[in-house]
């Protein structure tokens, strides 16, 4: 039977090899004439001639999914199973790129994580272009490395599901690995001592810049934001001392109240300034005020910040978050959520 | 709003809400975030009529509450 795998082969990852590809792959690949036609009866020789003769990579595409030669051979080595000096070879010949990256590939689903990494790894240094078959039947133009990469770091590839790769840095730990040196280690070092001569001045500067530019937006952030509590002007003068004492100290010394600062500050970013955050503070149970004194200050204005809510700005206050994560409704809200996690707009009511 | 609802008479039967704006690939993303499956392995139909990524709910005229079929690839 031309679909069964060979008896003589070896099981992978505790089932048949053939079974790495899923089912509704594997039954289109069968149905498909490259398949019937050209990798009938083919050996690991044969194999080799079929691989030259590719000249692009890719999954299915399309509308009714068809498969590529490529991975119509992916399948074919998964049933031959050839022996690993094979695919090494495949590996290590430089004149088929994709020939390469059939190999590369085989290796990725069948060898052992040591293995994958060892042989994998010198491919980076290959930065040849390759043509690569994307979902909807359009090529795009992508490279050897880039191609590696994918295979070493996602778990999705040209529609078969990789299996699970343990991290480089947990082989590294267990002495199955050295740490990775790269080709262009040298080329680094050398950039380094270049910087390290001429930008040692430079340098400094700049970090002074970056210091110089946050602290100054968010204490004018900051001043905006407590515009409205000019009536309490001891609340004001205090909060703001603190504040500011804190951040330039950069003691924290309460250092809980400091993180929720900074945690309203990121929010703030998003939305609109100061109004939510009093209310928020006020209304969210979740929030449980960290500092004493604050909690003490925020009763005593209480009134205060009632009668300030009350005049126009009541219209800003009400204005929800852009992405609607914030909706009234739960069940809305985490769609919403989804929804912004994937890149969507929210929902529109 | 709209709630549209996809069988895939197998079992496994979902309601995803979304906007009338949005194309059937976002859809796709929707139901794998719900079901589990990957997006591209997600196919909807209805009746033979495959429905292609880039077009929007609104043009294939999906009204809220329409069912269509699950299918994968």
């Amino acid at each position: 039977m031309a679909n069964r795998t060979d008896p003589l082969a070896k099981n992978i990852r505790g089932t048949n090899p053939q079974n790495l590809v899923e089912k509704i792959v594997r039954t289109k690949i069968y149905q498909h004439t490259f398949w019937k036609e050209q990798c009938f009866g083919l050996t690991a020789e044969t194999l080799v001639d079929k691989a030259m003769e590719l000249d692009h990579l890719g999954g299915t595409f399309g509308g009714n999914r068809k498969p590529t030669p490529f991975l119509c051979l992916i399948l074919k080595m998964l049933q031959i199973q050839p022996e690993k000096e094979i695919v090494v070879e495949f590996i290590k010949n430089d004149d088929y790129k994709y020939v390469r990256i059939l190999g590369a590939f085989y290796l990725r689903l069948t060898g052992t994580d040591v293995d994958v990494y060892r042989y994998l790894e010198p491919l980076y240094n290959d930065y040849r272009k390759v043509r690569q078959k994307l979902s909807d039947g359009r090529f795009s133009l992508t490279h050897v490395d880039e191609v590696i990469e994918e295979l070493l770091t996602k778990d999705y590839s040209c529609d078969i599901a990789m299996p699970r790769l343990k991290k480089r840095w947990t082989l590294e730990q267990n002495g199955l690995l050295e740490p990775r040196k790269s080709v262009l280690e040298d080329d680094f070092e050398e950039e380094e001592e270049k910087e390290e001569n001429e930008g040692i001045a430079d340098k400094s500067e700049d970090e002074k810049d970056h210091h110089r530019k946050s602290p100054e937006r968010e204490r004018e952030r900051d001043r905006r934001r407590d515009s409205h509590r000019h009536r309490d002007r001891d609340y004001d003068r205090d909060y703001d001392m603190d504040r500011d004492y804190d951040r330039e100290r950069g003691r924290g010394r309460d250092r809980d109240r400091e993180r929720d600062r900074d945690h309203y500050r990121e929010r703030d970013r998003d939305r609109e300034r100061g109004r939510d955050r009093e209310r928020d503070r006020r209304d969210r149970a979740r929030r449980r005020s960290r500092s004493r004194s604050r909690d003490r200050k925020r009763n005593e204005t209480d009134d205060v910040r009632d009668r300030d809510r009350d005049e126009p700005k009541k219209k800003k206050e009400k204005k929800m978050r852009e992405d609607g994560t914030d909706h009234p409704d739960p069940e809305i809200a985490e769609q919403n959520r989804l929804r912004a996690s994937l890149g969507m707009k929210p929902l529109k009511m | 709003m709209i709630e549209v609802v996809l069988n895939d008479r197998l079992g496994k039967k979902v309601k995803v809400k979304c906007n009338e704006d949005d194309t059937v690939g976002d859809l796709k993303k929707l139901v794998a975030a719900q079901t589990g499956t990957r997006a591209e392995k997600i196919r909807i139909q209805k009746w033979y009529n495959i429905y292609k990524n880039h077009i929007t709910l609104k043009d294939y005229e999906i009204h809220d509450g329409m069912g269509l079929e699950l299918y994968y690839n």
